[in-house]
């Protein structure tokens, strides 16, 4: 259940036992009045029963004086004695009236019996009393079971009325201690709950408080692994907790990239601190030639012996040789950074690979020739047009002829060529040479610039060691790919796979 | 500096050797040469050369690691080195001062420096 649900439950509860109380001190009241105005009816009606009986008791003496006056005198009765007496009977049946207005309910039985007792004994002496002149009336007024049956009538009402006052006593006496009872049962049971409910909210929030700011202290000390467990509730701070951990990895994922694209900056910057530190311990072999050759020719030509004119000749062969070595190097380092910084376009045309294939042979057929290899050449016939870059294809050719010649000598370099059956549209290059080959490492970073198989060989083959890396990117950019295969002492392989159009090629792939 | 010792070139790049034997012997210098580092060490040991001019790239076993059995070596570790390197950045020449080389040159070679740097070090 929500924080929210169990507060609101917990305040509705106690508005209840609010409203509990409130209602009770009401009914208690009303209650109360209630039986208040029947105590005092009782309480009236008693006091009237007395003086009614009062009335009755003196009624009685006087009719038996008179009945006694009668038989012994000859007096008559006057007027006004006899109004008086039927003023008198009157008052006695308006009271005992007045306490039929008081009775009801319960004591209407004993106040009907005494109102037929009491009227029949107040006819009686009106009667009497109206009679009395009259010589041939005669009536025993001396029977006293008439006003003893209104007496006890009268008593019975009475006692009844008595016992209602004292019942009506009881139920106040009952109806307050009830309603004090709810009260503070109705208290104590508030005060209890808003406890509970104040004990509760605060161990509840405290715990998961608790876990959330430890939670956060982990996450903040760079713990970004850490999860808050545990979440057993569904409340807000349950939420909270999920929405936490999800900020969580939301965190780790972000630092995560964000270390990555650093870590990928880092390398990238640190390649190219390499590829520049490479760069000028390139530039500087060739210079140290060129830069020691010719200070030493200054310093022999500023000898008096004699000129040694063909020593000369060699020397500033070998400057002039370094120095185009430098351009080549130049030309190459700016061909690569041109590829790196995707500012090498290719410019397609529709070419015969055969053509440009025998046109780099004759090209580099002295250079092979000083190097006693035999060129062969297969299988060209055939070849259909490339609708791609010829100058850069031409490029590549001539790298890995110079290079199948360049690290063979005495042996055979054979260029094949033929189209792929399984790609249709593409043909595959080869240029076989059976010089030293490359142990399995060498193999691996072959293609890598400045990456000459072994530290020496730039010394004794020459060579810039970005040939092969301008060959795998001129590949990749025709759309195509390199490929090398050589064991140590077993000569190498280099394969080219160049589509006939880089655009189909690209689509396909 | 007597006339059987020498300076020994310990050079892959046979251009680069034979310039540099040339320029040293015009100097005055005697020099005897070596193409890697194994052949270094050997030369070392028997001809006892006053100075060892050492490239660092060379095959078999580089110019780092042959100083670094040289200075281990006690019968040939009192002979100065002086590291020659086309590598001109300064953690080149912590690896060249930390492999056990006595002082270092870039090339392309500033020889009269170079010449200072030999004398310094063989006290002539």
């Amino acid at each position: 259940m929500s924080l929210r649900r169990q507060l609101t439950l917990s305040l509705v509860t106690i508005l209840m036992l609010f409203a509990i109380n409130v209602g009770t001190h009401f009914w208690g009241s009303y209650a109360r009045n209630e039986s208040m105005i029947a105590y005092r009816n009782s309480v009236t009606a008693a006091q009237l029963s007395t003086e009614v009986e009062q009335l009755l008791e003196d009624q009685r003496q006087q009719t038996l004086i008179l009945a006694t006056l009668r038989e012994t005198t000859e007096d008559l009765l006057e007027d006004t004695e006899l109004k008086q007496a039927e003023v008198a009977i009157a008052t006695i049946n308006d009271k005992i009236r007045k306490l039929g207005e008081l009775s009801h309910g319960v004591t209407e039985l004993n106040y009907e019996l005494l109102w037929k007792s009491s009227s029949h004994l107040l006819k009686l002496w009106l009667n009497f009393y109206r009679n009395y002149n009259n010589p041939e009336f005669n009536m025993d007024i001396n029977d006293s079971l008439p006003f003893l049956e209104a007496s006890q009538r009268l008593k019975e009402l009475e006692e009844r009325q008595a016992f209602i006052a004292d019942q009506r006593a009881n139920i106040i006496d009952r109806t307050i201690s009830l309603t004090d009872r709810i009260t503070i049962i109705a208290f104590f049971a508030s005060i209890f709950l808003t406890a509970t409910l104040g004990y509760y909210l605060v161990s509840y929030t405290n715990k998961s408080l608790k876990r959330l700011k430890k939670g956060t202290e982990r996450v903040g000390s760079g713990d970004l692994n850490y999860r808050i467990e545990d979440i057993d509730d569904t409340g807000e701070l349950g939420d909270l907790a999920d929405a936490f951990n999800d900020m969580s990895d939301k965190l780790r994922n972000a630092i995560y990239d964000v270390r990555k694209a650093r870590d990928d900056a880092d390398e990238a910057n640190a390649a190219k601190s390499i590829f520049l530190a490479n760069v000028s311990h390139e530039l500087r072999t060739p210079l140290n030639a060129i830069i020691g050759y010719s200070e030493m020719l200054h310093d022999e030509l500023g000898d008096k012996s004699e000129l040694n004119r063909p020593q000369i000749q060699q020397d500033l062969d070998i400057i002039t040789n370094s120095g185009r070595r430098l351009l080549t190097l130049i030309d190459d380092i700016l061909d690569l950074s041109k590829i790196e910084t995707g500012k090498m376009s290719l410019h397609q045309e529709k070419f015969n690979p055969t053509a440009i294939i025998k046109e780099a042979c004759e090209v580099l057929a002295p250079l092979l020739r000083n190097n006693n290899n035999e060129l062969q050449i297969d299988e060209l016939r055939d070849l259909p047009p490339l609708y791609n870059d010829a100058a850069k294809f031409r490029q590549v050719i001539t790298n890995l002829l110079s290079n199948a010649n360049k690290f063979t000598k005495g042996g055979i370099i054979r260029v094949s060529a033929r189209q792929v059956p399984e790609r249709p549209g593409w043909l595959e290059f080869a240029v076989r040479d059976t010089g030293i080959g490359m142990t399995a490492e060498q193999l691996s970073r072959v293609f890598d610039a400045f990456v000459q198989a072994d530290s020496s060989i730039s010394a004794n083959y020459g060579g810039t060691g970005l040939g092969l890396a301008i060959c795998r990117d001129f590949c990749a950019l025709m759309g195509g790919s390199i490929s090398a295969e050589s064991a140590v002492g077993a000569g190498s392989t280099f394969t080219v796979s160049l589509p006939s159009d880089p655009a189909s090629a690209h689509a396909g792939a | 500096m007597t006339a059987d010792k020498a300076v020994l070139l310990v050079e892959d790049n046979e251009l680069n050797r034979d310039m540099m034997v040339r320029r040293l012997n015009r100097a005055g210098l005697k020099v005897i040469t070596a193409g890697n580092g194994q052949q270094a060490l050997d030369i070392m040991h028997t001809a006892q050369p006053t100075i060892v001019l050492m490239d660092m790239n060379l095959p078999i076993l580089d110019g780092w690691a042959a100083s670094r059995r040289a200075k281990e070596d006690e019968r040939i570790r009192h002979i100065p080195i002086i590291a020659l390197t086309a590598h001109a950045t300064e953690a080149y020449r912590q690896y060249a001062l930390a492999a056990g080389c006595d002082d270092y040159a870039t090339k392309p070679v500033d020889f009269p420096g170079l010449l200072i740097k030999i004398k310094k070090l063989t006290h002539t």
